[in-house]
């Protein structure tokens, strides 16, 4: 009994959480703070890439294949004799660009879409719902890889496709968001006021569904470089020479590599870690800034 | 029940339906066909440029010279007579093939599977018994490093740690040469399937851990504890059951993931599933296999959702199956 009460005790009280919680707020922010500037961090060395990279990433050199890391190759050359670093470097800007541009378009169909729908309704909306749970009901993964396969593999077919499949999750967003304020009183006032559809939709109902929008594209440039990492890896993705951090890791599919040249295949791993880890550290911070009302 | 479930399986139809028209589309829109993928393979292993008579004979013989609106339909005629068409490279049927690549991969799904649902709601309720201790910070940023991660990046580390420098557990592979007793196959599975599972384990560990947080705090959890119940069965009888809702819906959601996950996690341990067949099928424009692939696997997502509504009302009586109509 006495063990039995001791339990209900122990979970009663709030009050010492309080200053707990408001710890955890500040070091979630500051997680997502020190998140930003590592990313920017990467960002800036993959866009200078060329100053900060002594080697050419595309230079081939059969002497110094498999080549340990060294002063001359900091991360080593890779079954080609290319050094490594640089490959490591110029690759961020394909996985990078994949992850920003697929997000590009997607956040474009899914807003469209989405406002087309939340604000028609009716037939129109009915009939973009279902679209949007055909494509939702694809596999994501498999149908990525079939559709970029077809169309023969490259940065832009992975960017084009990554878009055309993901945009989903941000249509219903932007359609859920607009359905229950298009009953709002300030809309009723707009409307009321003689404005357009379209100007409506845009000036007055759009911002007010933003929030959602930015969060979920953040984590979806997340979600975007690891399927990049993957078709690459595979080979249907970005195609050598061209570096990208999963082609990159394709090396290690040779069991030579990975027993025994490390640093051709986990440089790669841990830049796609670090950068999709700062990407979501962001995303939650963004989520917890832009709504209060989120409880940590 | 059976009426739902009747109607919720008809309702498939236009979206299974939509899908391989959309692949097949896709598939006539997209540059090349099998013929040009047969042909330029072979010349990929040495032999002479081919020629346009070479190539139209070869299409001929595929049947690729007939419009694109009636391979649909064949294929289609067939599919409705369980029938999943012939391979264009090896000239096999489709359903064989998939027979033999299907149990390798039904198997190592399965088990992780079973291993990240086991192991992510354990995972989670210990968080959230144990809120903010360092087990609870350890396995949170276990998870958003798990989730940060490509699996099959994970995969590679493990075969370097475990297969290469350990030698705990073999270099990938269903089965050793000459051992195929059901140890020797666990010890080839295990890996595999844990790394495959680890997204899954990850998503449902965080899920499990705010859901049961989330109950804990509810009036009727306080009731019970203050009735007097024993700690242990207001946990698993009042909290549990409740908070494993939103742990199916997780559960059955993300298992789009474990099919996608599965083709690359196949390659990186050389595991003999759908994975490597179905990138060759893609490479070499063999769209039987591309139609029939992509048909089974979103009858699998769909399935699955359907799964989660039954099990979900199956959990809560406060859900009906027969309200859930249409919007």
């Amino acid at each position: 009994m006495a063990g039995e009460r001791e339990t209900v005790v122990e979970t009663l009280p709030e009050e010492p959480r309080q200053h707990n919680r408001f710890l955890r707020r500040l070091t979630r922010h500051r997680l997502g703070t020190g998140a930003l500037l590592v990313f920017t961090l990467i960002v800036t060395s993959v866009v200078f890439a060329p100053l900060i990279a002594t080697n050419d990433p595309n230079e081939i050199s059969l002497k110094l294949r498999n080549a340990p890391p060294s002063s001359s190759h900091w991360l080593g050359t890779d079954h080609l004799g290319r050094d490594v670093f640089a490959r490591l470097l110029y690759g961020g800007r394909a996985s990078l660009s994949v992850g920003v541009a697929g997000i590009s378009i997607a956040v474009s169909i899914g807003l469209f879409l989405g406002t087309v729908s939340g604000f028609m309704g009716g037939k129109v909306d009915a009939a973009l719902l279902k679209l949007s749970e055909i494509v939702m009901s694809f596999p994501g993964f498999i149908i990525i890889l079939t559709l970029v396969s077809l169309l023969g593999p490259s940065l832009l077919t992975v960017m084009a496709v990554l878009g055309f499949i993901n945009w989903t999750g941000i249509y219903r967003i932007v359609r859920n968001q607009l359905l229950a304020l298009r009953e709002r009183e300030f809309v009723l006032a707009a409307r009321a006021l003689g404005a357009g559809w379209f100007s409506m939709a845009f000036k007055h109902l759009l911002p007010n569904a933003m929030a959602p929008v930015i969060v979920g594209a953040t984590l979806g440039i997340a979600a975007m470089i690891l399927t990049e990492a993957g078709l690459s890896f595979l080979g249907v993705g970005v195609q050598v020479p061209t570096p990208s951090w999963g082609n990159m890791l394709a090396s290690a599919q040779s069991l030579a590599a990975l027993r025994k040249y490390w640093w051709t295949w986990v440089p790669p791993g841990l830049s796609i870690t670090l950068a999709v880890l700062c990407i979501n550290f962001i995303g939650d911070a963004l989520r917890d800034a832009l709504d209060p009302r989120e409880q940590i | 029940m059976k009426e739902y479930l009747i109607r919720r399986s008809l309702s498939m139809i236009p979206t299974l339906l939509g899908i391989t028209i959309i692949v097949f589309a896709f598939i006539e829109w997209a540059p090349g066909d099998a013929a040009s993928a047969i042909l330029g393979s072979r010349v990929k292993e040495g032999l002479v440029e081919y020629s346009q008579v070479e190539l139209d004979r070869l299409r001929k013989e595929l049947g690729l010279d007939r419009p694109a609106s009636v391979r649909y339909l064949e294929w289609l005629i067939g599919l409705g007579k369980g029938d999943l068409g012939t391979s264009l490279a090896t000239r096999r049927p489709v359903s064989d093939l998939v027979s033999l690549r299907m149990g390798p991969t039904l198997e190592l799904m399965i088990t992780a599977f079973l291993m990240s649902s086991i192991l992510g709601v354990a995972l989670g309720a210990i968080s959230a018994l144990r809120r903010y201790s360092a087990t609870d910070h350890v396995l949170t940023v276990a998870g958003m490093l798990g989730i940060s991660t490509p699996t099959f990046y994970i995969g590679l580390l493990a075969l370097f740690i475990f297969s290469i420098q350990l030698n705990i557990f073999p270099l990938g592979g269903r089965v050793s040469p000459g051992a195929t007793d059901f140890v020797s196959r666990l010890h080839h599975l295990v890996l595999p399937a844990f790394i495959l599972g680890l997204d899954l384990t990850a998503a449902l560990m965080r899920f499990a851990r705010s859901s049961l947080l989330e109950v804990l705090k509810s009036d009727y959890i306080t009731t019970a504890r203050s009735k007097g119940l024993p700690g242990a069965q207001v946990i698993l009888v009042h909290a549990f059951r409740n908070a494993l809702i939103p742990m199916i819906v997780i559960l059955g959601l993300r298992l789009p993931i474990l099919i996608g996950g599965s083709v690359v996690i196949e390659t990186v341990f050389d595991w003999p599933g759908m994975g490597s067949f179905y990138i060759a099928g893609v490479r070499g424009r063999d769209y039987p296999i591309i139609m029939s692939v992509t048909l089974l696997s979103a009858f699998a997502v769909l399935a699955a959702s359907i799964l989660v509504d039954v099990l979900t009302a199956a959990a809560d009586p406060r859900v009906r199956l027969e309200a859930k109509q249409e919007a």
